[in-house]
């Protein structure tokens, strides 16, 4: 009752996601250590351990930005959020895709133990996946950037305000894809892969 | 003062931190060898804190925690000497009981420590088996009642209570009867469930009775002056304790008549009368009460209860005029608050509400869901009624004095002409003289001096007010109820009649059943409607038709329309605007701007008569309070507590009656300003600040003790003179509904599986309603109307379970579910069912069970044969849909038929022989396999001819029988091209056009149809592809079976240049299929597919070219998806 808008499958899986989003962000900026390590704390959630921000800043950051997100992936709107790291030159390095299928014609009640078991390996692989990422140089920045379907309307609500158009730097050509995790349930869809640059445009740039 | 030391230590402990420290003050959660209960952080921290001890002077953590717990003792036995009562000759109450609390309790684990500390206890921090004697919690995780012996290792799991009680009783009482209700319900018997029981009602009555007599008390209490009939005064004294004496002789053997009450006898003259017609009503009501409180009616249902109570807190009301000079206040009236609420035709109004969906849950809330789709979009049409009654709470008073009917009359707890009582409501006639609602009695006289003034009549309201909906109901069952005296009929459904005569109909009615008037307003929407009824009103009706709209708002005044109150119009005003024809020529954007986003789509709309709304949209009250700004002054602080309490109780019936649990509680406190001198209305709150506090717990509650706690925490808050309060809210907010929270463990049991069987065996509804049929529907009904009242009466009981008496009536009305009837049930289920279960259950249908079950035994002999009374599947409920389609000789084709899809891949086994290759005859299976609505094929070309070969040789003909006539020629079409089918036709095909034919149905079906395309082909390297299909772990997924292909040694190739070919485009094809299939949702099982297939493309020439030719498509799929290329090497 307390959540009352929230009552619609969307909504829920609306809410789930943004919480997941925020602690998998989290994780995802902990695992390109740009921050040093004292800067995150360990915390269980879905049962795994996950880092979260210690910094009240980064955290608020991070937990404005996915939380402001709550209408648009309610509606359907958010195709993906990337968190993307870039350089000393504002040129992105490396990219990292949620991209999210949030049925809406999905009637039934959401059961949010599946989702979380599912949302829960994203996790785990996450945090095995250093490997796959490029090692970060010195003087970098991040972002999270969302992708929309279609342009919001302004000042539809107060979160949403905290989001603002980016003209992020684009890669020239077509990136390269390496798929870290990928769910697939009747009410939620959720993909995450990774972008790096193609070789030859590192060359280049 | 010991309890705050303890905390000092520790928190100087804890402030001595450095990194080290920090790690101590959190280890303090966790456990080594102790026993973990109920802390987040499990093993995993156990290792970061035992390196961190790797410095400190503890060689590891359990020696550090062994020390601790000492200390923890050594400063717990010290405390207890200070403070135990050194009795020494008897032995203290907790001797030998050692607690440890787990969890939120109340009181809180300090508290308890405490208590122990007092009472010769012990109190650990830390659970362990041998020091622990009893484990203290109020509510337990699901996890953990699962659990139970790891979680307690035996030991007793008990309320806090139990502490407070022996302590109240000064000696050890047992813990038994304070066992954790979630343990000791653990598995309620099946009688437990179903027999009605009959304690909580005679709580009802108990209740009741109480209630009963403090009104009583109250109204002998009362003081005044006046003495308007002081003749009728002692005969209505005497009645009236003759009616107390009854009461109390009744009551005398269930309730303790507290103090007041007593007082009646000594000052009997205090009593204040009214007319001898109030006297009778009085009388009335007493009676009323007296029957409410017998056992038999409140057996009924626990929730009713909650509504007498209102109604009678609501009567004794309507004998009391005048207020008294003293006692109206709360510094003379112990029970103000309760009196006060009972005088106020605000909280009548409040209350309604439950009581009227009590009265119709079903139809309030039944059809909002069915609701037609298209009543937003052609809401152009849908012809609404808005039904008000005419100046309610006057009319319904004079209907008995036909007399005052044209005079002027208004309605106001007091008729002193010179009081400060305010008019709550006023006739026509009296209207005219320009009294309102809201004047003051003193200035409603000064206008009108031939004035009268009658109390309320709480009882007559709520009679019309259900006779009023009674007669909607019956005309119309789309009825939204807007207040005890309004509502909206959305009349869609009734299109045969007009409207307008439907409108007149109803008002003639109520008028015949009521003695009141009513005014209708008939419109396209809910907005119009209201207005129209403005227009209609007094005991008139009004159409306003859809074109005629803009006609009618042009000139209408904008606080005519709903949702403008004094502010807005004010604002709108100084806009220049003030009738709706002007405020239509503001754009919807600036009026959005100005007013915000809502209110200006309000104000757009409403101005052009658009209202979106559907007609039962009923709103889920947000918060649930209660508020007394009226003759608020305390004389001490002590009497502001008392008064809170009362507030508190107030709330919490406020709560329970209508079922909710809140957790946010905001107390609002009116405080006098520092210069207002005493207000102009008599004990009024005056000029005043608003201040407000809120808290918000993490458990939802509608418990009175914890209302009290919370709100005395917040009245703390605010620090405030006592004096200065002129009135005091309490609101509770964040609700949930007491249902859900309280009945979680009753989920689980038999009758939720009941319900919810009843539901999903729909299908077997059709199987069923034969056996329905051979019944008889009556008696089945009779013993349904028994057993449900009963089923109904314990599940409410289960519902209140645990709290005080008082009931939710959400509760009920959701539980309105009750035994299923005889024909939903599921036979197969129940004959299945232990026999100590089907006995019971035979008993609650009162016998008739087992005679169904009988019955169908028989029947089932008789009938055609293959019915099978397995749990309902799609596919079975075919075969009754085929058997009802046709006739009885089809029963056996489709039973069969259904027997070979769901024996599939037996018979795919079967056909190990490559006798079926042909290709339309293997789509058959999967679309049979999809589809599962209509089992006998039209046609025989959806016949898999392979499973018709393997049939025997009557069940053939049964088939052939069994299809339209016309079908029969292809029979013997079909019949040759069986022996054909060793062609390998479908493979054949795919090779001529590639990539279209079978595009998107490889992967279709289970197995996917290419493992039967691949086993049936004549290519090796196909064949062993298929294979590794049964081999795989998950074989839907195509990166296992690749696993598995590369686990295997030998990869046969084929030979023949044609058979290559034919072979690597086949499983080219297969992972086109696949790409496509997966592209959207899961690139992850494509990229592991590919780095697969290239791994196998070092080992195998054949993969090798697979790769070759696939991976393009596949970089090209990926780009079109995803604008970037998947990750892999490109192969050389």
């Amino acid at each position: 009752m307390e959540r009352k808008d929230n009552q619609t499958p969307q909504g829920e899986i609306a809410r789930i996601l943004v919480e997941f989003l925020e602690v998998a962000i989290t994780s995802v900026v902990s695992l390109k250590g740009i921050y040093p390590s004292g800067a995150f704390e360990r915390r269980k959630y879905m049962n795994v351990v996950v880092q979260r921000a210690r910094h009240p800043q980064l955290r608020e950051y991070i937990h404005s930005a996915v939380s402001g997100l709550f209408n648009f992936i309610q509606k359907g709107l958010v195709e993906r959020v990337a968190v993307i790291f870039y350089n000393a030159d504002n040129i992105p390095i490396e990219r990292f895709i949620f991209k999210l299928t949030v049925n809406q014609s999905f009637g039934s009640n959401v059961e949010e133990v599946d989702l979380e078991f599912s949302l829960r390996s994203f996790l785990i692989k996450l945090s095995v996946s250093q490997t796959l990422t490029t090692v970060l140089p010195r003087d970098c920045r991040w972002e999270i950037t969302a992708y929309f379907r279609a342009l919001p309307q302004i000042s539809a609500s107060k979160d949403a305000e905290m989001w603002i158009p980016t003209d992020t730097k684009q890669w020239q050509q077509p990136p390269l894809i390496t798929p870290i995790k990928s769910m697939n349930s009747e009410p939620l869809g959720l993909q995450l892969y990774l972008e790096h640059p193609n070789s030859s445009e590192l060359l280049s740039g | 003062m010991s309890l705050d030391s303890s905390n000092s230590k520790q928190r100087s402990f804890n402030s001595t931190s450095s990194n080290n420290q920090s790690n101590a003050s959190n280890s303090k959660k966790r456990k080594s060898n102790q026993k973990t209960l109920g802390m987040a952080w499990g093993a995993n921290s156990l290792s970061g804190s035992r390196s961190s001890f790797r410095s400190s002077p503890f060689s590891d953590f359990g020696s550090y925690m062994a020390v601790k717990t000492r200390k923890l003792q050594n400063q717990f036995d010290a405390e207890a000497s200070n403070s135990s009562r050194s009795d020494s000759s008897t032995k203290p109450i907790f001797d030998g009981v050692s607690i440890f609390v787990d969890g939120f309790t109340i009181p809180s684990s300090q508290e308890l420590r405490q208590y122990m500390l007092n009472y010769g206890g012990r109190f650990e921090n830390y659970f362990s088996r041998h020091r622990v004697s009893h484990i203290i919690c109020s509510n337990l995780p699901d996890s953990k009642i699962k659990n139970l012996r790891s979680f307690s290792s035996g030991l007793p799991v008990v309320k806090p209570m139990w502490i407070l009680d022996s302590v109240a009783a000064n000696k050890l009482l047992s813990w038994v009867p304070y066992q954790l209700d979630q343990l000791a319900n653990n598995q309620p018997t099946l009688s437990a469930f179903f027999t009605p029981k009959s304690k909580p009602a005679d709580e009802g009555a108990f209740t009741n009775a109480i209630c009963e007599v403090k009104p009583e008390t109250e109204l002998l209490c009362l003081k005044d002056a006046s003495f308007s009939e002081a003749g009728n005064s002692f005969e209505w004294r005497k009645q009236a304790t003759e009616e107390h004496n009854k009461l109390m002789c009744e009551n005398s053997n269930k309730t303790v008549i507290d103090g007041p009450s007593n007082s009646y006898s000594e000052e009997p003259k205090e009593v204040e009368v009214v007319g001898p017609s109030n006297l009778q009503e009085g009388d009335e009501s007493l009676a009323n009460n007296r029957l409410q409180s017998c056992p038999e009616q409140s057996s009924a249902s626990v929730s009713s209860h909650c509504f007498d109570n209102h109604r009678i807190r609501g009567s004794p009301g309507s004998s009391v005029i005048g207020p008294s000079k003293q006692r109206h206040s709360t510094l003379g009236d112990p029970n103000f608050v309760e009196n006060y609420f009972r005088n106020s035709r605000l909280h009548f109004i409040g209350t309604w509400r439950n009581r009227y969906r009590n009265r119709f849950p079903s139809l309030s809330n039944g059809w909002t869901k069915s609701s037609h789709s298209d009543v937003s979009a052609g809401s152009q049409k849908t012809p609404i009624i808005h039904i008000d009654m005419d100046c309610f709470f006057v009319s319904v008073v004079i209907r008995r004095h036909p007399e005052l009917i044209d005079k002027p009359v208004a309605v106001c707890h007091s008729d002193n002409p010179k009081g400060t009582a305010e008019i709550s409501s006023a006739n026509y006639p009296a209207r005219d003289y320009g009294i309102k609602a809201g004047m003051f009695v003193r200035d409603a006289k000064g206008l009108c001096p031939q004035l009268v003034i009658l109390p309320y009549n709480f009882e007559a309201y709520e009679k019309v007010a259900d006779q009023f909906y009674n007669i909607l109901h019956k005309h119309c069952n789309r009825v939204q109820a807007v207040s005890c005296d309004e509502a909206f009929l959305d009349v869609t459904d009734l299109e045969g009649k007009d409207p307008q005569f439907l409108a007149s109909a109803i008002r003639k009615e109520i008028y015949e059943a009521t003695g009141c008037s009513a005014s209708a307003g008939i419109a396209k929407n809910m907005l119009m409607a209201r207005l129209a009824t403005s227009t209609a009103k007094p005991n008139g009706q009004c159409y306003i038709h859809p074109e005629k709209v803009d006609e009618y708002l042009g000139p209408l005044p904008i606080k005519a329309l709903p949702g403008i109150g004094h502010v807005l119009a004010e604002k709108l005003k100084n806009k220049n605007v003030q009738t709706c024809g002007q405020l239509r020529l503001i754009s919807k954007d600036s009026l959005q701007k100005d007013f915000g986003i809502k209110t200006g789509e309000m104000l757009w709309n409403y101005s052009r008569g658009v209202d979106n709304r559907l007609v039962g949209m009923i709103q889920e009250s947000k918060s649930v309070g209660a508020e007394v700004n009226w003759g608020v002054r305390f004389r001490d602080f002590q009497h502001a507590q008392h008064f809170l309490l009362d507030l508190c109780k107030e709330v919490s019936l406020r709560l329970q009656g209508c079922g909710v649990q809140g957790r946010t509680f905001t107390l609002k406190i009116k405080k006098r300003r520092k210069d207002a001198g005493e207000p102009a209305k008599f004990m009024g709150c005056g000029d005043c600040e608003n201040l407000s506090h809120s808290t918000t717990v993490p458990l939802a509650t509608d418990d009175v003790e914890v209302l009290q706690r919370i709100t005395k925490q917040l009245f703390g808050s605010f620090h405030i003179d006592f004096k200065d309060i002129r009135g005091v809210g309490l609101q509770v907010s964040r609700l949930e509904n007491a249902d859900i929270s309280r009945q979680a463990p009753e989920r689980n049991s038999l009758k939720s599986w009941l319900m919810s069987d009843s539901a999903s065996s729909k299908e077997q509804f059709d199987i069923n309603s034969r056996a329905k049929e051979c019944i008889g529907t009556d008696s089945e009904g009779k013993s349904m109307d028994g057993n449900s009242s009963l089923l109904h009466n314990a599940s409410v009981e289960n519902s209140v379970h645990g709290t005080n008496n008082a009931s939710n009536g959400e509760g009920c009305s959701n539980q309105n579910s009750s035994v299923p009837p005889l024909c939903h049930l599921d036979i197969g289920v129940v004959e299945s069912l232990p026999s100590e279960l089907l006995s019971e259950l035979n008993e609650i249908y009162g016998g008739k069970l087992v005679e169904m079950i009988t019955k169908r035994k028989l029947q089932g002999d008789n009938s055609a044969g293959s019915l099978c009374f397995i749990p309902p599947e799609p596919a079975q409920v075919a075969v009754v849909e085929a058997e009802r389609s046709h006739n009885s000789d089809s029963v056996s084709l489709s039973r069969s038929a259904v027997e070979m899809k769901d024996e599939q891949p037996i018979l795919e086994e079967l056909r190990t022989v490559p006798d079926s290759g042909a290709r339309p005859i293997s789509v058959a299976i999967s679309t049979a396999g999809l589809e599962n609505n209509d089992l006998v094929p039209s046609s025989l070309s959806q016949v898999d001819t392979s499973v018709l070969q393997q049939l025997p040789e009557e069940l053939r003909a049964d088939i052939f029988e069994a299809l339209p006539a016309h079908r029969i020629q292809e029979i013997s079409a079909l019949g040759p091209k069986t022996d054909n089918v060793h062609h390998p036709l479908g493979i054949e095909s795919a090779d001529n056009q590639p990539g279209s034919g079978l595009s998107n149905n490889l992967w279709i079906g289970n197995p996917p149809l290419w493992v039967e395309k691949f086993k049936v082909s004549n290519l090796t390297s196909l064949k062993f592809i298929a294979d590794m299909y049964y081999k795989a772990n998950s074989p839907e997924s195509l990166s296992s079976i690749l696993q598995c292909t590369l686990a295997e040694s030998l990869h046969p190739l084929d030979a023949t240049c044609d058979a290559w070919t034919e072979a690597i485009h086949s499983f080219s094809e297969l992972l086109m299929n696949y790409i496509k299939l997966k592209i959207g949702v899961d690139i992850e099982e494509i990229y592991v597919c590919f780095r697969l297939l290239r791994r196998l493309s070092t080992k195998s020439e054949f993969f090798l070219e697979v790769y070759d030719v696939v991976f393009p498509h596949l970089q090209a799929s990926i780009d079109e998806n995803y604008g970037g290329t998947l990750n892999i090497p490109p192969h050389n």
